[in-house]
């Protein structure tokens, strides 16, 4: 064999050398190659290194109350001072380190409840999926019924028997998430159902559960990758909702939806304090929608060359 | 360990495979009697759609019930009944020592996992051994169905290997419990002539290295002369010929087989540019078999009883069994 004596090449070569390149470099630089895709990993970048970086980049206390700097503008308008760039709410807090801070909130918060609606959703859609019949039939009208009341309101009602508060909206942000990962999940793993290797991996005597989760759910993830980016700006949007109705995070944790909620009675005064957490918002769920975009472009097999 | 009766390893006996489908019952396999002794190779041939990956997917327990169902018989190896067996047992034979070799290296690998963790996987499920152990078998059978540079090729993803190399990887994986039967379903129908042929060699190679019996699944009867040392022809569902290797290709005495083997090209041999003859008429839709023979509407030897009784299996001694109006 003549190819044999290249497969001693050094790692160089191996990673610049397109046959015999892992795939995940394949799809990253595709990735890369996908303006929306870096768009939306710019934007989120951002926003991750300022919740990482909370601390030492704002300039002031983002709880902290000033009595004499109430409701400034920022530092643009008149009255503005660089001591508070984007102005300060009626309690004369910082806006921009609030908002800082806020980024920390909403990405946790999208993490967890990201994260419960992943494995929860994934788990039901891939047993669903593997099982054809009366379970698959079972879970999935379950989810049917999830699906069937109105996004916000089936939160609402999952906070109010839980009680409001950060952690209980993201717990109820994962619930009502599941459906979407159970179904897109239990899809593909139909899919991959049909394919030789599923067959292969039942006639070395593996175990239903082992083939489920070992050899199927793993060939699955560049939907879930996909589903995972979308829902993670889905998830800051019903936060949100959640927080300006009350039912979120509680004063005086820096969260946008509430901040919102809060300069809502002010906008004809203050205009800053509800617009800014408003445009920070529309930022941090675009990037995560263009983010989607991207890689369900460079994930998508059809797409692939 | 046990003393297998007749020294056969594999008796399948009157194995009837069917399936509820819309409309009716499918006989997919009927009446199907096969037996492989240790060390041998029977070849099963026939058309698409015959019956010959249903009676193999039957020993492995591999059928998906429901739609199908064993509607009777037994396949018995080493002296038990693999269909009375429950499924956690069967899981044990399956890999370790039944094991399978499927007809398409390019999708029989799981795309996401490297080729060496794939076999490593096999013998993880069957046997308790260390990493480090586990590593070096796969190692040795990568070396064992020559693999080059197996070291460094464990590490490879499928897409990173060509067809012949695939299979090697299936063999390998089918070998790596050391198995007393291998089932080859098609194994050399996907790859080109030339790798067919390594393929082939390997096979009959490793049948004298480890000892292990192969049921050998193909429509190709040239690879079959190759393989086997008995052979089985089957047709609709049913065995029509069984014989060992040489009486069948010398003497064959169903029409069928007759007719399969004189329609094989011979390169160079046509001196009168004689047209290659062929069977005529297809193979009947399981759903609406012919009465009587099931050859009988394509048969050249056809008489008037073949349309209404069916044949019995006349036994021309020495092992080689017709089932025919002969």
């Amino acid at each position: 064999m003549p190819e044999a004596t290249t497969r001693h090449a050094g790692y160089w070569a191996r990673m610049t050398n397109p046959e015999d390149r892992h795939p995940f470099f394949d799809q990253a630089e595709k990735l890369l190659k996908n303006r929306t895709g870096v768009a939306g990993l710019i934007i989120i970048s951002m926003f991750a290194l300022v919740s990482i970086l909370a601390p030492f980049i704002s300039p002031h206390d983002p709880v902290e109350n000033a009595l004499y700097d109430q409701l400034k503008p920022p530092v643009w308008q008149e009255g503005g001072a660089a001591k508070n760039l984007l102005g300060t709410d009626d309690l004369g807090r910082d806006m921009l380190s609030r908002l800082v801070y806020g980024a920390r909130v909403s990405l946790t918060l999208g993490v967890v409840s990201v994260g419960i609606a992943l494995v929860f959703g994934s788990f039901l859609g891939a047993i669903a999926g593997y099982n054809k019949g009366w379970l698959d039939n079972l879970i999935m009208r379950f989810m049917d019924i999830v699906l069937a009341f109105p996004h916000i309101l089936l939160a609402i009602v999952i906070v109010a028997y839980l009680g409001p508060g950060l952690r209980n909206a993201m717990i109820a942000i994962g619930i009502i998430n599941i459906p979407r990962f159970a179904r897109i999940v239990r899809a593909s793993v139909m899919d991959e159902y049909e394919k030789d290797y599923v067959t292969a991996a039942r006639a070395v005597g593996a175990r239903d559960g082992r083939i489920i989760f070992n050899a199927i759910l793993p060939n699955c993830l560049a939907p879930i990758i996909v589903q995972a980016s979308l829902g993670f700006g889905a998830a800051i949007l019903d936060a949100a909702g959640l927080s300006f109705l009350g039912l979120g995070a509680q004063p005086p944790t820096p969260e946008w939806g509430a901040m919102i909620a809060e300069g809502r009675a002010m906008i004809l005064r203050a205009w800053w304090v509800m617009t800014f957490p408003g445009i920070t918002i529309l930022l941090a769920v675009l990037g995560f929608n263009l983010l989607g975009d991207g890689l369900r472009d460079a994930l998508d097999p059809r797409l692939r060359d | 360990m046990n003393a297998m009766v007749n020294g056969r390893l594999l008796d399948i006996r009157n194995l009837k495979t069917y399936f509820h489908v819309r409309g009716g019952v499918l006989k997919a396999v009927d009446d199907v009697s096969l037996s492989i002794r240790q060390g041998e190779t029977l070849g099963l041939v026939g058309e698409s759609g015959c019956g010959k990956s249903v009676t193999a997917s039957t020993v492995m327990g591999l059928i998906p019930m429901p739609p199908g169902f064993i509607a009777a018989g037994e396949v018995v190896f080493e002296d038990q009944d693999l269909l009375k067996m429950p499924e956690s047992r069967m899981r044990q034979i399956r890999g370790k020592k039944i094991s399978m070799i499927f007809q398409e290296p390019m999708t029989s690998l799981n795309p996401v996992f490297t080729v060496g963790d794939q076999v490593a996987e096999v013998i993880r499920l069957h046997e308790r051994l260390s990493g480090k152990e586990t590593r070096e078998r796969v190692i040795e059978s990568f070396r064992l169905v020559g693999i080059p540079a197996a070291e460094t090729r464990i590490n490879e993803y499928p897409h990173q290997m060509s067809g012949g190399m695939r299979q090697r990887v299936m063999i390998a994986m089918a070998l790596a419990c050391h198995p007393k039967l291998m089932i080859a379903d098609e194994p050399t129908t996907a790859l080109d002539v030339t790798i067919q042929a390594q393929i082939l060699e390997l096979m009959n190679k490793l049948k004298s290295e480890t000892g292990a019996s192969i049921l050998f699944i193909t429509h190709d009867l040239g690879v079959i002369a190759e393989m086997a040392q008995n052979v089985a022809v089957m047709y609709a569902g049913k065995v029509m010929e069984e014989a060992d290797a040489e009486t069948l290709f010398s003497g064959p005495r169903h029409p069928y087989t007759i007719g399969l083997l004189s329609s094989i090209p011979i390169v160079g041999f046509d001196k009168r540019k004689r047209r290659l003859s062929t069977i005529p008429g297809v193979v009947p839709s399981l759903f609406s078999l012919p009465k009587g023979c099931l050859f009988h509407d394509r048969c050249s030897a056809a008489r008037k009883e073949c349309g209404n009784v069916e044949p019995p299996v006349v036994d021309l001694g020495n092992g080689h069994m017709v089932r025919c109006h002969i």
